[in-house]
């Protein structure tokens, strides 16, 4: 009777450990960490189907083959359970070892999985993943091993579903839904983050606002939808047009922005026209047409600009990008304040 | 189809016998699984198993399965004219597809304590459908 009181109690504090978790990496080394205490397992396993991730939390003298043989036989019951087989190749695999034995209770280097526990994470009759409780013992786990299985992963797909209701609302509060950029919410809200970070330690930042010219022309010509085409496509050469830490957004319409981190006058400018030369020598397919289309772009920057704040530091940008227009569009400008606007010929 | 439908000496269809036993047999089968792995989780592997089935035996696709159990009134309703040795070889297809899934999932622990409620009622089923 102790000893179901006592397993009771590390259950119930592993479901709270779950529950409290806010992600999934978290979710499971909150269960690995307490199911020793329950299990006498080799390899503990979470699959979550949405991002093929495979998390394994395991014993430290785990032999890679038997790791091997636990993702195998993972991926093998999970198609079992009516889902399309998935190939091993396309799962990043986490391994988390931990020391769960003492050292007279090692793992044999030669080691094969002799008995195993896997369970589908289900919620509302879709299934999120699969766990799984792995051992090198032969019977080792019995039916009240599944029935705490049972339990906890449970709590597991509650949780998970949780995570994936609130990542589904957090990305259509940041994405715009056209075309998949992030949308002007989230842009200024990382320009407040990386505007700050410029001001008080000094490094550049450099704004570029983009605008499709003469879009209005692609809309009455061709109709919206092949309109909404084309902007998917800009948006996709914008993305791939940038570095690693740079943040392209829909600012609206057919405008998009730029914000390019530790980035100076020159270097923003160099961006800016390779991407104005992958445009103007883009074919782009509208309808059974193909079309020519330019973008104008306007930059500002900090610190050359002196701007005093991020809204500043737009108006900055949009007031070059309208100079563009001003000189014959399918230009970059940079901001020149009163002056007459910096551009290059193209 | 009705042709093999018959009356037994108590006056009841022998399809009615069968899914009465059947009935049993899978409350039985959801009491004994449900405590071991939870209602969502067998619910959905019974979904599954109906899903894989429907198409060779239609009048289970007629089972309500839900977090409460499992109804055969849907069947009773709809598929009275079924021959009796049908609906068996349907839910003994039903019954050991369940059986090849808890064995994937937990090998021999499902399976071990219910083996021994599921076989009789088997036997059970086999002999009405032989006496017909």
């Amino acid at each position: 009777m102790r000893l179901i009181f006592k397993n009771l109690n590390v259950l119930r504090s592993t479901i709270n450990a779950i529950s409290t978790s806010i992600e999934i990496k978290e979710i499971v080394e909150s269960a690995g960490n307490n199911l020793p205490n329950l299990f006498d397992f080799s390899s503990f396993g979470v699959f979550w189907k949405e991002d093929l991730l495979l998390f394994l939390y395991q014993e430290d003298s785990c032999p890679p083959p038997f790791t091997q043989e636990v993702v195998k036989n993972m991926i093998k019951v999970f198609s079992v359970l009516g889902e399309e087989p998935i190939e091993e190749d396309r799962i990043t695999l986490q391994v988390e070892k931990r020391k769960m034995r003492p050292k007279q209770m090692m793992m044999d280097p030669k080691a094969t999985l002799k008995s195993h526990l896997t369970l589908p994470l289900t919620v509302e009759g879709e299934i999120l993943g699969c766990i799984s409780l792995n051992s090198d013992q032969s019977n080792a786990f019995d039916a009240q091993d599944l029935q705490f299985l049972s339990v906890i992963g449970y709590q597991m797909a509650a949780t998970l579903k949780h995570f994936q209701r609130f990542s589904s609302i957090k990305n259509i509060a940041i994405y715009d839904t056209l075309t998949g950029l992030y949308n002007r919410r989230y842009f200024e809200e990382r320009l407040g983050m990386d505007a700050q970070k410029s001001f008080y330690g000094g490094t550049p930042l450099s704004l570029v606002m983009v605008d499709i010219d003469h879009f209005k022309k692609v809309n009455d010509t061709f109709g919206h939808t092949e309109g909404d085409q084309v902007l998917c496509r800009v948006s996709s050469l914008l993305k791939s047009s940038i570095r690693k830490k740079d943040t392209v957004a829909r600012y609206g319409g057919e405008e998009f922005i730029l914000i390019l981190p530790e980035a100076g006058l020159e270097a923003s400018f160099v961006i800016a026209e390779r991407i104005r030369r992958l445009i103007e020598n883009t074919l782009f397919e509208v309808g059974r047409a193909q079309i020519n289309l330019t973008v104008s772009m306007g930059i500002s920057n900090f610190p050359s600009h002196r701007a005093k704040s991020k809204e500043e530091l737009i108006k900055m940008a949009d007031q070059a990008l309208y100079d563009a227009k001003r000189g014959g569009r399918n230009k970059v400008c940079i901001f020149a304040g009163k002056s007459a606007p910096w551009t290059v010929p193209t | 189809m009705a042709s093999l439908v018959r009356e037994d000496k108590g006056g009841k269809w022998s399809s009615d016998l069968i899914l009465d036993l059947y009935a049993n047999l899978l409350a039985e089968i959801w009491e004994v699984v449900s405590a071991l792995i939870g209602e969502a989780i067998l619910a959905f592997l019974f979904t599954l198993a109906i899903q894989k089935l429907g198409e060779k035996y239609p009048f289970l696709n007629s089972l309500k399965v839900s977090e409460e159990g499992v109804s055969l009134e849907g069947v009773r309703e709809d598929y009275r004219t079924v021959a009796p040795v049908e609906i068996h070889r349907g839910f003994q297809s039903l019954v050991n597809h369940l059986s090849h899934l808890f064995s994937a999932l937990a090998e021999g622990v499902i399976n071990k304590e219910l083996f021994p409620k599921v076989f009789p009622k088997f036997k059970e089923a086999e002999r009405i459908i032989s006496q017909k």
